[in-house]
Formats: C-alpha cells, structure tokens, sequence
C-alpha cells in the first residue's frame, strides 16, 4: 500500500479545484491574445499556472508519510462562520445594538468553556461598549435601533444622555485648558 | 405575504406622512454619497449637508456608499423609506448610468423625487507637459494625422474623465487609443509623468497642476472662462464648439417622499447654496452653486432628462458598456 | 555654497514647521489623533480609512494645519496599532502589517510578545524619524523619481515583489507560489478596467469593485486563526504562563539594529510609490532580511528580524506616502485621498503649490510627524504591559469581542452586508488552507498586487502600441525584471534548495 501525505493531496486537489472554478469563470469573456489582452487573458494564464501548481502539488503527495489533520471543532465553526452572516442580516434592518448583541451572544457559544452566564454578561458589555465606542464617539452613521426596535432609541439618548453630558464636560473642560495655554503661550 | 407587508407599509405611510411632514425633520437625516469618502462628489455633499444641517435643525450625516459606478448607493436610496431620512447626492453618473449600465438595479426616471441641482464642475482638456500640440486646434490636427499614436487617459468607465473623452473623441470624429486607470490620481500622475498624452478632467484636479506648469491646457469645457484659469479659453473660443461637459451633482430622495419634504429640502438646499461659507468653497473647487431656478425639483428633472438624451448616442456610438 | 544655502533653509522650514506642530492646540490634536489611531489599530478590522472618513465632518471646524495633523496622527497611529494585533492575535490591521503577524505572533506564542511589541514600537519609531527627515530634505526630488515610474516599471516591480514572497514562506515553496497565485486571481474579481467587463461576480453588484480587503483579511487572518484556537481550547492558558519579560534583551536589540536600519531604507524609497508600494516595502524587507540571515529557518518561529524590518520599512513607508500628496496633489493610497479631500474641504488646493503659499502648513505637517512618532513611542511602550496582559484574558471572552469589532468594521467600510458574508466565506477558505499547511500572507499580497499587476501590464502594452520589448527597453523595468530573475535563481540554486529541504523536513 502507496502512502499518501493527505494534507498535500487535499491542498493540491483545493488548487486544481478553485483553478478549474476560475477557469470556468473566463468562459464568456474575451481572451484575446497576449499583444490585444482581453479580459480573460491575465484570469485564464493564472488559472492555468494555479491548476499546474495544484498538479504538482498532488502529485508529490504520493509517497510522502501521512500526516495528521487534527481535530476540528465543528460546532464552534459553524457558530464563528454564521455570526458574520447574521451581523450582515440583521444591520440595516434591526440597527447596531440588536446586531452586535446577536454577533456576540452566537459566538460566545462557540467555545465549549462557555456558560450562559458568561455569555449573556459578554453580550450586555460588549454591546454596550460597541455603541457607545462606534457609534456615539466614532460617529458611525447606523442608528442604535432599528425596525421593530426603533422606539427603543429615545430610551437609550435618555440614557446615555448624563454620560453624553460628561463626556463633553471633560471635553470642554480640555478644549478650555488648551485655550488657556494658548493665551499663555500667545499663540 | 410580501404583498400584505407592502399594503401594510404603503397604508402606514400615507397616514404617517402628514403628521411627518409637519414637523420634519424630527431626526438625523442620512444623506448617501455613492462615492468614496474625500472625493470631489463626497466634498461637495459634506459641503451642502453642513450647511442644511444648520438650517433644518438636525444633523445631516453623510454615509459613503460605494460601488459600481454609483450604481450600488442609488439602488440603496430607491429602496429606502421614503420618508425625507435617507436622500442620495450624484453626479451626471445618474444620467450616464442609465445608458452605460444594460441592467440597472432601479429605475432611473421612476425611482426617485428630485430635491434640486447643486453645482456644475467644469473640466479641462489638458495634456503631458512636452507634448508637441500647443493649442486646441494643432490638437485635433495632431489627432487627425496620428490617430490611435495618441493615448488619451481616463479613470475607468462612467468616470467623468472617460465622458469627456467620449465625447471629445465624437467631436473630432477621431478615435485615439484610451488607457483607463483606476481613479483620477494615478492617471494625473502618469500624464505629469508623461506617460500618456492626453486627459480630460474636473477643474478641481487640473488647476494646481496647470497652473504650476506640469501639465498644460488646451480648453475649458465650460460657456464661460473659469475665474481660477482665465488664460484657458473655452472650447467654443478655442475652435471646437458643442465640446461642453459639467459634471453636475444632485439631490434625489426615494420615491414616494412627500411634496411637502421635497419642497422644505429644495427650500433648504436653496439657502445652503447661498451660504457665503459654502459659496466660497465652492469657488476653490472652481464651480459655482445652482441657481435658485436649478436647485428645484423641476430643475434636476428637467437637467436629468435632458442629460440622459444627450449622452445616450455619444455612449452607443462609443460601444462601451459598464456591465 | 548650494548646501550650505540648502542647509540653512531646512533649518528654517523645519524651525517654523516646529513652531506650528508646537502649538498646543497643535500638540493637543496631534495627541488625539495617535491616540485614535492607536485604538483603531488595536480594535481589529475597523482601519484608518474608514475612521477618517468618519471623523471628517468634526474637522471643520479645525484650523487647516491642525486638521490635517489630527488625521495624519490617526493614520500612522493606526499603523502602530494595527500591528499590535498582528502580533498579539495574528490579525493584521492593514495589509502592510500582515508580514508582521508572521513571527511576531510566534513571538507572542512563546511569551515574548513584550519583545515584540516594543520591537515594532522601537523599529517603527526610528523609521518614522529618519522619513520624516527625508520627506523635509528630498520632497521634490524624490517625486521626480516617482513619476519615472511608468507602466512597464510598475509591472517590473510588482514581478520582482511576488518572486520574493516566494522566499517568505516557511514551508513548502510550490504551496506558497499556488498561495500567491490563487491570491492574484482573487485580487482580479470585479469589472475589468479596460472593458467594463464583469469579471467572477456571479451576478452580484456588490462584486463590481472587486472583493473587499478588509473583508478577506479578517476572513483569512482573523476568524481562521479563531477556528484554529478553538481546536484545543487549553493551547492559549499555557502559552500566558510563559510570559516572562516585557522588554527586549541585549541581544535582541543587536538582533533588530541592521534590520531596523535596512527596513527604513527599504520603506522610504517604496513608500512613494503609488498603489502597493507600503505593503511591498514591508514584504521586501522581510523577505531580505530572511535571504541574508545565517539563520533562514529561524523565520516563521519567531524571528525578531522577522519582526524589526517589516515594521520599520512599513512605517517609513506609510511616512513617505505623504510625499506624492503633498508634492503633487496625488494620492498613494485611499487615506492619502481622505487628506486631499480634507484639505479641499478646507479650501487648499493640494498640489506643488502648498509648500510655497502655505509654508506653516506643510511644514507644520512634516514636524508634527516626528512629534506624533514621539508621542506614539511614549505612548506604546507603556501600553505593552497592558497589551500583554490582554493575553491573559480568557480567549472564550476575547473571540466574540474580535468578531464584533471585525463586524463593526468590515461594515463600516462600504456599509454593505455582503462584504460580511464575504468574511465567513474567506474564513472558512482561510481555515481550510491553514488548516493544509498553506500560509495566508503570500495569499493577501497576491491579492493586493493582482489587479496592479494585470492593470500595469495591459497598460504598457497599450502605451507601446502592442510591443511587449518595453519591459526590457526601460532601463530601470530591465533592471527590475533582472533582479526578479536573479531572486528567481538564488531561491532555485542547489545549495538553497537543499537547505530549504532540510528545513521542510524539519517540519514536516
């Protein structure tokens, strides 16, 4: 029995996958020719060389010692690879709050460690912290609430309203420090 | 079910509208600029928002929507409420995506209420410093004797560069090889470099580098010279008339936006457009704000239509389309 | 005489350059800025390009000089930043900076992430002086050398760069040229330039620009590295522990002083280049720091030069880039084109013109980079006890905080939820190959270069009417291109090839 390195097959057969996908991909475009390029010459030329590389590469894998994959955490990579997806879901329609607390409170799950308690303390933070990081401060033109959760916006401006307040307290508390260095300085 | 979400929506919206109206705007307002942020569109908006901020009495912010020739941030305000909280501010684009693009994710003429036009940016027609033509007429006897010798730059298709070009080309009824780069910068600094002949660009990239002797002009394509390069002549002046490209910027809400907010953002806008700050502005840019005639409803639609059975043949002829 | 002359008047440039950057209104938004920048670049996936783009309204109301200041500081600040993930998380902020993660996160992971950090604080703040030295000395002159630069040149470049990162892999050399090759088609999704043509985007609009970098960085970077970790979840504990000291050593400071002063080299003369020539510089100077070392197999595992070069040469780079815009009017790179836009909106237009007519600002500008260095230099080395001390939260909490931050920032870029569906296509994908023993970073410059590469090459040929002898009739593409093949056959000779082997078996 030939061995086989499974790790290099299965990158090489990856190569030779996308390569082919790509190739596919010039068909209705213009090739043209290596003087008038059109613009499936440079696509198709890479292609090749990517599904040759991809050959190679498998081909060497014959004969060389198995190696290991190691295990692969199925649940937590669903969880990591959904959260993004229902982020870009759920932005527009439900606002960031929803959206981030949605992000954080899937992927906390992600990690077998995880408890419920822990999950539903990171979501409450970090979601606190986003909104008021991105969107109060940053200025990132995406309401807090959105859709079904709108009317939750005036509750949260209350809210925020007294740190609002402080936070340009300090500000102009510094901008006047500035100020009167500058006097001082005669700028 | 889509449909009973649609009744349902429409139904809500022609109840919620008067009471909205009334005291409009109760909060932020989000204009959607279909550029990159810091381009010239995107400077001109942040420059109309700012001071229509002041006068509505709410926050105008702008979110940089790019994409697909402007094509992306316009199908997003189609789509949007129409409630007077999310507007679109574009270029001629409008018009010439219409025609450069076969599918369009909206319908141009249907899609949207017209606020009113902003400003019209003037372009020039200029080339590397060495080259061998001096003024416009030696250019398109140049043109003429050497055809496809003379590489003429732009900043991909639909850009207000390869416009221009366009129509330069149809003019002199001479095709000349284009070499399309991606954006204006990188094509200026290979014309200042003098790897490419000829360009045509918006006064508010051209004029630092005319002036400062790196490139050269041949024409203006305004009516009028431009107070920032009164040496230029026009294209008329110069010998070739009907060479007249603006790149005009406008404000658009969805469709189904009520006359009453169309009508007190057109008032706004208006009053934006004589805001000395933003009038001074925009005579850096070198261009000057819409007259209160143009920054109506009437005046966009009528700029729009008009631009969109211009350009229509100049792109067929040309064969090129965007998708 | 001429020296003299030219001597005198530096000193007086940069004398009312430090006047201006002195002022405290100055002094006190050039301190926001880096620190903005700072926490920017630390908070993966949000950049400066989108943080800029936000903070452009608030700059109204700011004196010109001071506005421009404020988002120069978050601009390098964020490269600071952005390089703190790379090596704390393996998640590169920008594209010059995923060199970076490669032994900087080993580093990370054999407790040395003090060293690191304080490495690239130290590297990068000595970059930036010198460049800002050379920005105030060879403005003009070294844009006169920029725009030699044609088509032909670039596409020489370009070759030259994608043969060298040939050498930055560790592993096996055919999967790391398939990395690159798969990463140049990837770059090429999108309408083509030339035609308009819709190139791979299935149908989807949202495709038309081509895919979204930050989206691809975070996919493959971050979110493949967070898979990884969640593997053995108890890997993370025990590499905290080894946490010993937070400073570089005696040797490694000898270790870092040629690279840090090649790096700088590197970086100042590419960083003028428009498009990719950050992101090559810091490649290039990873790749030869790992081609001169005694010791090539030491990369990839925690190399300190691995870590010193590239973040010299992508500072100085990022220092540098201002040198187009500030000379010309022309942007390097997006963020360039954000400080265009911010000085249009103040009313200045950018072009040769500024230097002369408004002196105060630009050398203000130039001044106010070595202070902002200074001040980021001061302000890092403290930090890293902090930022070494974030290692030791729990990763269970710390992953969701990564994802939703690359959320927020993915989105921020474009405000476009496909760009997040990108990201967990490009995780998966980036799992999958690491997973094969591919290494991503090769992948991330093919992905940049590709649609340059492609671009520059139909472009030449254009220009020369179809005569593809351009590429060697140029003398400086020719020596470019000779230099590319040179690479070419060192990687190839025997006695190389044979080390390279013993170094795969190694690891295999």
């Amino acid at each position: 029995m030939m061995q086989v390195n499974t790790r290099d097959a299965a990158a090489g057969g990856i190569f030779i996958a996308i390569a082919a996908a790509f190739a596919l991909g010039t068909m209705d475009l213009t090739i043209g020719t290596a003087l008038r390029m059109g613009p499936g010459y440079f696509p198709l030329l890479l292609a090749g060389v990517l599904g040759l590389l991809g050959v190679i590469i498998l081909l060497k894998s014959f004969g060389r010692p198995s190696v290991e994959i190691g295990t692969v955490p199925w649940r937590g990579a669903a969880l990591i690879l959904i959260s993004p997806i229902v982020f870009g879901l759920t932005i527009r329609w439900l606002g960031l709050a929803p959206s981030v607390a949605l992000v954080v409170a899937i992927s906390a799950f992600a990690s077998r460690r995880s408890t419920v308690k822990l999950a539903v303390a990171l979501t409450l933070a970090l979601t606190l912290f986003c909104v008021i990081v991105f969107q109060r401060w940053l200025g990132l033109p995406i309401p807090v609430f959105n859709g079904p959760f709108a009317p939750l916006n005036p509750y949260f401006d209350m809210a925020y309203a007294p740190f609002g307040a402080a936070f340009s307290a300090i500000g102009s508390a510094l901008a006047g420090v500035v100020a009167a260095l500058r006097g001082l300085f005669g700028a | 079910m889509l449909k009973h979400l649609a009744a349902a929506a429409t139904f809500a919206a022609i109840f919620a509208a008067p009471a909205q109206a009334q005291n409009y705007p109760s909060r932020t307002i989000t204009m959607v600029v279909p550029f990159a942020a810091g381009g010239p569109t995107d400077t001109v908006s942040r420059l109309v928002a700012e001071s229509m901020s002041k006068d509505l009495g709410q926050q105008i912010i702008i979110e940089n929507v790019g994409g697909a020739g402007g094509t992306l941030g316009a199908g997003r305000v189609a789509k949007a409420d129409p409630d007077g909280y999310t507007l679109l501010l574009h270029h001629i684009g409008m018009a010439t995506s219409a025609v450069l693009y076969r599918k369009l994710p909206y319908d141009t003429l249907n899609a949207f209420e017209y606020v009113g036009l902003v400003t019209e940016v003037p372009m020039t027609l200029v080339a590397r410093a060495n080259f061998e033509p001096t003024d416009l007429k030696s250019l398109i006897a140049y043109a003429k004797a050497n055809k496809d010798q003379v590489t003429y730059a732009n900043a991909g298709i639909g850009a207000a560069s390869h416009l221009c070009g366009m129509l330069f080309m149809s003019k002199i009824e001479t095709p000349l090889t284009t070499v399309p780069y991606k954006g204006t910068g990188p094509a200026m600094t290979d014309l200042v470099g003098g790897q490419v002949d000829v360009m045509c660009d918006q006064t508010t990239n051209t004029t630092n580098q005319i002036k400062s002797g790196k490139i050269k002009a041949y024409a203006t394509t305004s009516k009028e010279r431009l107070a920032a390069l009164p040496d230029v002549p026009t294209a008329a002046e110069a010998g070739l008339p009907g060479f007249e490209v603006g790149i005009w910027h406008g404000v658009y809400a969805p469709k189904g936006t009520s006359s009453e907010i169309v009508q007190k953002l057109s008032a706004s806008l208006q009053k934006a457009l004589k805001d000395p700050a933003v009038v001074k502005r925009f005579a850096d840019l070198g261009t000057t704000p819409s007259s209160d005639a143009e920054a109506t409803p009437e005046g966009l639609k009528t700029k729009l239509t008009s631009e969109i059975d211009r350009w229509s043949p100049v792109i067929k002829a040309a064969g090129v389309y965007a998708d | 005489m001429d020296i003299l002359a030219t001597g005198q008047e530096l000193i007086a440039n940069l004398g009312l350059g430090f006047s201006t950057a002195a002022l405290p209104i100055n002094l006190g938004f050039c301190f926001v800025g880096v620190l903005l920048g700072t926490l920017i670049g630390v908070l993966p996936g949000i950049g400066p390009t989108a943080t800029i783009a936000m903070l452009l309204p608030i700059t109204f109301n700011f004196e010109p000089a001071t506005s421009l200041i404020m988002l120069a500081g978050i601009y390098y600040g964020a490269q600071y930043g952005g390089s703190t993930t790379a090596i704390l998380i393996n998640l590169p902020g920008e594209s010059s900076s995923a060199v970076t993660a490669i032994d900087g996160y080993q580093m990370a992971k054999q407790g040395r992430a003090g060293p690191a950090l304080a490495t690239a604080a130290l590297g990068s703040f000595f970059a930036g002086s010198v460049a800002t030295v050379l920005i105030a000395l060879f403005a003009p002159p070294l844009t006169e050398v920029a725009l030699k630069f044609g088509p032909a040149e670039y596409f020489s470049l370009m070759m030259l760069g994608l043969v060298a990162s040939v050498a930055l892999a560790s592993g096996s050399v055919l999967k790391a040229l398939a990395m690159v090759v798969l990463g140049l088609l990837l770059g090429l999704v999108g309408s083509d330039v030339n035609t308009g043509a819709q190139r791979f985007t299935m149908g989807f609009l949202e495709l038309a620009d081509g895919l979204n970098f930050v989206a691809v960085a975070v996919g493959v970077f971050g979110i493949a590295e967070i898979l990884r970790n969640l593997e053995n979840e108890t890997d993370r504990e025990v590499m905290v522990k080894k946490v010993t000291n937070l400073w570089p050593s005696k040797e490694d400071f000898k270790a870092m002083v040629a690279p840090v002063l090649r790096g700088t080299a590197l970086g100042s003369v590419l960083g003028i280049l428009p498009g990719g020539g950050a992101v090559l510089s810091s490649f290039a100077a990873y790749t030869v720091e790992k081609r001169i070392s005694k010791t090539p197999e030491r990369f990839g595992k925690g190399a300190i030069e691995g870590v010193a070069a590239p973040e010299s040469a992508n500072n100085a780079g990022a220092q540098t880039s201002f040198i187009p815009m500030l000379t010309l009017g022309i942007p390097a790179n997006p963020v360039m084109a954000l400080m265009i836009g911010a000085m249009i909106i103040q009313g200045i237009q950018p072009g040769p013109n500024v230097a002369s007519e408004k002196p105060e600002l630009f050398w203000g500008l130039i001044a106010s980079m070595w202070v902002g260095n200074l001040m980021l230099v001061l302000l890092n080395l403290p930090l890293i006890g902090l930022w070494v001390r974030l290692l030791t939260v729990p990763y269970t909490m710390l992953f969701p905080a990564i994802l939703a931050f690359c959320a927020i920032g993915v989105y921020s870029v474009n405000s476009n939820a496909f760009d997040l569906f990108a990201v967990a296509a490009f995780g998966l994908l980036g799992y999958v190959l690491v997973k094969l023993e591919c290494e991503p970073a090769p992948l991330l410059l093919g992905f940049v270069l590709g649609p340059m590469l492609e671009e520059n090459l139909r472009r030449a040929m254009t220009i020369s009417r179809g005569d593809p002898s351009v590429f060697v009739t140029r003398p400086l593409s020719a020596t470019l291109l000779v230099l590319a093949v040179l690479v070419l056959v060192v990687t190839f000779l025997p006695s190389v090839r044979a080390k390279r082997d013993e170094v795969f078996q190694e690891d295999a």
